[in-house]
């Protein structure tokens, strides 16, 4: 009993009354304004699916797991979405292990009727074999760090898992053609979910009678407010979701400002996120991309500029035929995973102009190794250099095609060394 | 500090230590009396680091381990700060962030005797010194200071209390004063309480001048003397 109250953080009198008494001048401990919300940042983890969330001090870890099941007898074409929350006693020391306390409930209900009921996954495009298999999505909100406002936190770090995560690929087979084949990653891209919109929550907390409103409160403010509420809002502005709990009476009027001010939050919040995702999207596509081995050379000293110049003009015809190239598989992919469209046509462009000044940064090395020994011999001469760019290319065509097409690399990799020989 | 770690001998004074390094071997140095303070612990003939941080060393015979954390090890003529939890017959029950509740026996305030019992609220905050810490015990605390009299010890009234580590709290009361301290008070006025449990104690005329100081300290941990000085000119200037 008494090693519990020594575990219990507790608020001194001192601070209630000057939390209370700064607040009616607009003031708050941590230096921001009523309506500002703290500084958010996202990671990602290296699988997909994870997603690390801090907001302040609040740390919040969601993942999202995949498993095939059978559907609800009532909806036999529907995968199921469900979320577990996490409240380790490490994040706060008044959570307790084992059965998940209120709050925890509370923040899981909360989440799960902004995502779940508000239709922002597609639930459709998981079945798999109607009334026999779907996928069942799993959220999983590990909360880290109790700085307070874990709901807002939870939501982010939930919708930005949820962007993040990608399920193999599934398709019919065997002789009766009921048989399920589950393709590994290395030989089918896995596929995304369907996102129709991202649902933010937003807290707001109500101080001296609902006359001070705060916009995400800290875990001081919210052992002192009087009442909570969260709106779940999207950028078109629907509202996915309301929970006020606390016995404070808000006035309607009140709450219509609440909800504008969600709305212009929320817009913030998703693009935070979206921005977050893409980057990570980005990094994702570059990492599957296999470098040649002389990726690992150390940049080089002395290549002239006339050189390099000539080489740039190479590699940019090189991807030129190169996009027209792998034009095919991609679009069959994109067919296959009925994605949208435009998301991976400009996120592939992209990958590539950032490989293109790699290759760039790249050739020098490789060229001046090549050009070393015709410099010694002979005097500078530019056909001699040619030459090398030439070999260069045939080198570089061999480890970009390596790259896009993995199906048929052994048999590129036998032609281009034929050639490079 | 500096000319005392060349003078000695041993090498890992003022270095970082991790818990089960070997710092002080006794086989060598059988007839000294040594002072061991927190993080170290005897095994046999060797002195063992029990926790992280800095091996230190101060003359003629004191070893210590320095390291920062959120928790509170009380250790005895520290200055603290503690909140009142509850209040029994004969001890108030005063949370100072350690491992157990403190016991702030009734009669330990200056003159204080049965009679005049003192009445703390509930959440009361108090500047308090450890008069006991021993291991199995409850800490004992008290009012006073080694003479008896109160000599600011005694309940803290209004301002902001707010917690952070025990190193930022050493930082704070180190000499010479520390550079975000030396900054904040040539351009503002305010009063501080340190507790070297890790609780700091501001108050000023205005909410915002409280605001801006805690905020302040609470950012300078881990910044060097210019960077705490720079930091404080920045939010001086956010404010004006």
């Amino acid at each position: 009993m008494e090693q519990r109250l020594a575990n219990i953080w507790r608020m001194s009198v001192n601070e209630k009354k000057f939390i209370e008494n700064a607040l009616l001048s607009d003031h708050r401990v941590d230096g921001r304004r009523p309506f500002d919300y703290r500084r958010l940042s996202l990671k990602f983890g290296s699988d997909d699916g994870t997603a690390e969330v801090q907001l302040g001090q609040t740390h919040v870890m969601g993942f999202v797991t995949a498993q095939l099941v059978q559907p609800y007898r009532d909806r036999p074409n529907e995968g199921t979405f469900s979320i577990f929350t996490e409240f380790s006693p490490m994040a706060d020391p008044s959570f307790e292990p084992g059965r998940p306390g209120e709050a925890a409930v509370e923040l899981g209900r909360i989440i799960d009727r902004g995502l779940r009921e508000s239709r922002a996954v597609d639930m459709e495009s998981l079945c798999v074999l109607a009334g026999k298999l779907v996928w069942a999505i799993r959220v999983d909100l590990h909360i880290l760090d109790n700085g307070g406002n874990l709901v807002d936190a939870a939501n982010i770090a939930a919708v930005a898992a949820l962007l993040t995560f990608r399920r193999p690929e599934c398709s019919l087979g065997g002789e009766d053609t009921q048989s399920v084949i589950i393709h590994q990653p290395e030989v089918r891209e896995p596929i995304p979910l369907i996102v129709h919109h991202l649902p933010i929550a937003v807290t707001f907390a109500f101080f001296d009678d609902g006359e001070i409103l705060v916009i995400d409160p800290t875990y001081k403010e919210e052992i002192i407010m009087g009442g909570r509420m969260t709106v779940t809002m999207n950028t078109n502005e629907d509202v996915c979701a309301i929970q006020k709990p606390g016995g404070q009476g808000v006035k309607q009027s009140e709450i219509m400002r609440c909800l504008r001010l969600a709305s212009q939050k929320a817009t913030d919040i998703t693009d935070k996120i979206k921005k977050a995702v893409e980057a990570y999207d980005l990094e994702r596509a570059q990492r599957k991309i296999r470098r040649h081995s002389s990726s690992s050379a150390q940049a080089a000293c002395g290549a002239d500029i006339k050189m390099s110049k000539q080489v740039v003009d190479v590699t940019q015809k090189k991807i030129d035929g190169f996009k027209i190239q792998s034009k095919d598989p991609m679009n069959q992919e994109e067919v296959e995973s009925d994605t949208d469209l435009e998301n991976s046509n400009t996120r592939a462009p992209r990958a590539m102009e950032a490989e293109k000044k790699d290759t760039v940064a790249l050739e020098r090395p490789n060229e001046s190794k090549l050009e070393k020994p015709s410099v010694e011999a002979t005097v500078d001469d530019s056909h001699t250099k040619e030459m090398s760019a030439s070999v260069q290319q045939v080198n570089q065509k061999k480890s970009l095609k390596d790259a896009v097409k993995v199906k048929s690399r052994k048999k590129k990799k036998v032609a281009s060394t034929m050639v490079g020989e | 500090m500096t000319d005392e770690s060349s003078s000695h001998p041993n090498t890992l004074v003022d270095h970082w230590v991790a818990p089960g390094d070997v710092v002080l071997d006794l086989t060598n140095m059988a007839n000294q009396t040594l002072k061991l303070g927190g993080g170290l612990r005897q095994e046999c003939d060797a002195i063992i680091v029990t926790k992280a941080g800095r091996f230190k060393f101060s003359k003629p015979n004191k070893y210590w381990v320095e390291s920062s954390q959120k928790r509170y090890v009380p250790c005895v003529e520290d200055t603290v700060l503690g909140i009142v939890v509850d209040s029994k017959a004969d001890n108030f029950l005063v949370d100072i962030k350690g491992p157990t509740l403190g016991f702030l026996p009734v009669l330990a305030f200056e003159g204080g005797t049965r009679r005049n019992v003192p009445k703390f609220e509930i959440g009361t905050v108090l500047y308090l010194r450890v008069v006991k810490a021993n291991t199995g015990m409850n800490p004992e605390l008290s009012c006073t200071d080694a003479t008896g009299k109160a000599s600011e010890f005694g309940p803290i009234k209004d301002g902001y209390m707010f917690e952070s580590s025990t190193g930022l709290a050493r930082l704070l009361l180190s000499r010479p004063t520390c550079p975000v301290l030396d900054a904040l008070g040539k351009k503002l006025s305010f009063e501080i309480a340190v507790g070297l449990n890790g609780r700091v104690w501001v108050n000023a005329s205005s909410p915002s001048t409280v605001i801006l100081v805690a905020n302040a300290i609470m950012s300078a941990e881990f910044l060097s003397g210019a960077q705490q000085r720079i930091l404080v000119e920045k939010l001086l200037q956010r404010v004006q």
